[in-house]
């Protein structure tokens, strides 16, 4: 398939009173034509700061791009002038942040915050981008839209203000769509209409989509494909299925074991122990080596290369190495895994998917 | 974990209405009613904008209740008029927020942001007791105390959620009503705080309001579960009970739309739409207990039809 983004070697640093904030520290993947790439990855662990940077989002100061290309359309982003980036952005490359709050105006009507750009960049004249704006809220499942275009941010609820800002996110028909945590802040019925809304202009429009989130169900029904961050790194990346039923990286284990499922009666949940690393000092050898009961002696000095498992599954892990002893993954997420090829979920499904 | 059969907070008919324009109101909570027994955890669900956060905003008197009301240990909270009873009735019950960015004072750093509480409140006699309180906190929550002087935009979203997290442990409160608190944080850190915040529960007693929309979730820390749908309360159970036998068309509907970590699982799912519609209109729906524990809203021909779709189960 075409690649439409291809990202290389990034690094990204914030500079502070503390020193240098390494967020990102040589991510490299490329997005396809039509497909839904997520990042999952704990907190902090760099998913929004390298979105924004594709977007050219990251206040400087503190924040750089220290090294890395970001190729889309035959040029670098992170070498790109701001006006010609403002061409591009919200144009071809449009995004949803984490926090509705920052991204709408509070003193400005909702209605005029979607209209502003439509008749900015898409030469609508105002009754044109009125229609369109309460169609957009319609699309977003927002009820009574007409009334509601005249309301302003704080009038309406957590959800509702996120649906407002993918509304606007939507109206141009991106060729890249960046949601970070879209849907976070709604709930399962309304997150699983806009999930359709996503996957059906999608369809339509041969767009790309990155897809930031938290929620693994949410991943197993967008993604096409998975990367995984840990401290500032993609520790690994496949196919969805090569995610969720052959995971290689103890870090993905981790993330699979602290899902409960609905027949859960465990006490706890599996938690990964320890907190991520302070990104002041990231650091030496493999980054989660720490809180890694697999780790080996090798983990603690070298960083570990990627590694390949298939031709679309690559994963960071010292395990993988041909002298590496031969480890299982924990209980609860074997049991997850044969759960699944119980249910014939997760064998190989070669070219059903890209 | 001990639930008791005190109740905590008794919550009558609570209505807030807000006024949006000259003649149009919303109403956001339209009389609903439940107890919250002490050292339980009641989740509150239900579709966004259906006034989750309104109803605890309206517990905790962020707002003043258009009608109904609450009571917390017997007591009338919206009675409440001198300052030294509304101090303490602050202390004892704390809120968890929804939105990471906007709870946070952007020109505090952490070290004030989470004694903010302790100083209301006379709680730490030192500063040097201050500041292990809060080293103490940040650690509990996931943190490293390195992070105590910076400043909340210098966070991840999860990690500020974390810290609005301290902020509430910090004055030792008997009752918290958390707000979608672990929305922003990923799965694992997820896992962290929702043992966190039920070891708490087991040590000090602690009683949750606990509004959220992922519903393994909820189920897992809850004792009971709430449905709410625009405004109302539609289903209230056990939490087992209510993922075992949901009966209002809406839980249905809500239960069908859980996304599970399985992508094959995912390709194939069917989702229950859920049609307003199609309940019976011949009388006004009251809430009704079906067995005990288990209430719905329905009518007394729903009321039926619910007993008999129980029995076949
Ligand atoms: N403006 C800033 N100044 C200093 N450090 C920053 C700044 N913005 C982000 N960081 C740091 O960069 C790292 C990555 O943050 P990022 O927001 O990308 O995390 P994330 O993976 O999106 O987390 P979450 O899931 O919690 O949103 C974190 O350690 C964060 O503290
Ligand atoms: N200050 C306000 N003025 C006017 N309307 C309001 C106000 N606050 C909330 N509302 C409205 O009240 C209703 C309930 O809002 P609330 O924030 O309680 O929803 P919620 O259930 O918490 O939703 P979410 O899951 O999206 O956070 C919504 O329709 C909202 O637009
Ligand atoms: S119309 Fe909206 S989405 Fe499209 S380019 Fe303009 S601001 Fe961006
Ligand atoms: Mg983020
Ligand atoms: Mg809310």
């Amino acid at each position: 398939m075409e690649k439409i983004l291809e990202v290389n070697d990034l690094h990204i640093s914030f500079d502070t009173y503390g020193g240098e904030v390494k967020a990102v520290r040589g991510v490299t993947f490329d997005l396809k034509k039509g497909e839904t790439l997520a990042i999952v990855g704990e907190s902090g662990s760099g998913k929004s700061v390298t979105t924004r940077a594709l977007a050219r989002l990251i206040p400087s100061p503190p924040g750089r791009i220290k090294q890395g290309e970001i190729l889309f359309d035959g040029k670098d982003l992170a070498k790109l002038k701001e006006k010609e980036m403002q061409q591009i952005r919200g144009k071809d490359i449009s995004t949803i942040f984490q926090d509705p709050m920052t991204s709408l105006n509070p003193t400005m009507k909702i209605g005029n915050q979607i209209m502003e750009g439509l008749i900015k960049h898409q030469k609508m004249s105002r009754a044109q981008a009125k229609s369109r704006a309460i169609e957009l809220l319609e699309l977003v499942g927002l009820p009574n839209p007409t009334e509601r275009i005249n309301q302003y941010p704080h009038q309406f609820s957590g959800g509702q203000r996120q649906r407002v800002v993918i509304a606007i996110a939507l109206a141009c028909n991106p060729k890249i769509l960046i949601a970070d945590e879209p849907t976070t802040a709604l709930d399962v019925t309304i997150q699983a209409q806009i999930l359709e809304l996503m996957k059906d202009i999608q369809k339509k429009t041969e767009s790309s989509i990155i897809f930031i989130t938290h929620d693994l169900g949410v991943v197993a029904n967008v993604a096409d494909r998975v990367a995984v961050m840990y401290a500032g790194k993609i520790v690994e990346i496949g196919t969805v299925d090569e995610i969720f039923y052959n995971p290689k990286h103890p870090y993905t284990w981790g993330l699979l074991g602290s899902m409960p499922t609905l027949d859960s009666t465990e006490d706890s949940l599996i938690a990964i122990p320890g907190s991520p690393p302070d990104m002041l000092k990231p650091p030496k050898g493999d980054a989660f080596a720490p809180r890694n009961e697999y780790a080996l002696e090798i983990d603690k000095e070298m960083e570990p290369p990627m590694f390949k498992v298939s031709d679309t599954h690559y994963a960071a892990t010292w395990l993988l190495h041909e002298y590496a002893p031969d480890i299982e993954p924990p209980e609860a997420v074997k049991r997850r895994m044969k759960g699944f090829a119980q249910t014939g979920a997760g064998e190989s499904k070669e070219g059903e998917r890209p | 974990m001990t639930v008791t059969q005190e109740k905590l907070l008794e919550v009558s008919n609570l209505k807030q209405y807000f006024k949006t324009g000259r003649h149009s109101v919303v109403k956001a909570i339209d009389g609903i009613s439940f107890d919250i027994y002490k050292g339980e955890t009641f989740g509150l669900v239900g579709e966004s904008g259906c006034g989750k956060s309104t109803t605890g905003r309206t517990i905790i008197r962020l707002y003043d209740a258009t009608d109904g009301n609450v009571k917390f240990k017997g007591e009338d909270v919206h009675g409440k008029k001198n300052s030294q009873d509304l101090k303490k009735f602050n202390q004892k019950m704390q809120m968890i927020f929804q939105d990471p960015y906007a709870s946070l004072n952007p020109r505090m750093t952490v070290m004030d942001i989470i004694a903010e509480g302790l100083d209301v409140h006379g709680l730490s006699k030192t500063p040097q007791e201050r500041k292990q309180r809060v080293e103490e906190l940040l650690e509990r929550v996931g943190l490293n105390k390195e992070h105590a002087n910076r400043y909340p935009h210098e966070f991840s979203g999860g990690q500020r959620q974390r810290i609005g997290i301290a902020r509430a442990l910090a004055v030792d409160p008997e009752f918290i009503i958390a707000d979608e608190p672990i929305s922003a944080l990923d799965v694992s850190i997820q896992a962290q705080v929702v043992n966190l915040l039920k070891e708490l529960q087991e040590d000090h007693g602690l009683t949750y309001l606990f509004i959220a929309h992922d519903l393994s979730m909820v189920k897992y820390i809850s004792d009971r579960i709430g449905v709410m749908y625009f405004g109302k309360l539609v289903e209230l159970a056990d939490s087992d009970e209510l993922y075992k036998n949901p009966l209002h068309p809406y839980t249905k509907s809500l239960l069908s739309a859980i996304p599970l970590p399985d992508p094959d699982y995912e390709r194939n799912r069917q989702r229950v739409e859920y049609d307003p519609s199609q309940h019976d209109t011949s009388e006004e729906p009251e809430f009704r207990e079906i067995t005990p524990g288990h209430w719905v809203s329905c009518t007394s021909k729903e009321f039926e039809a619910y007993k008999q779709e129980l029995n076949k189960n």
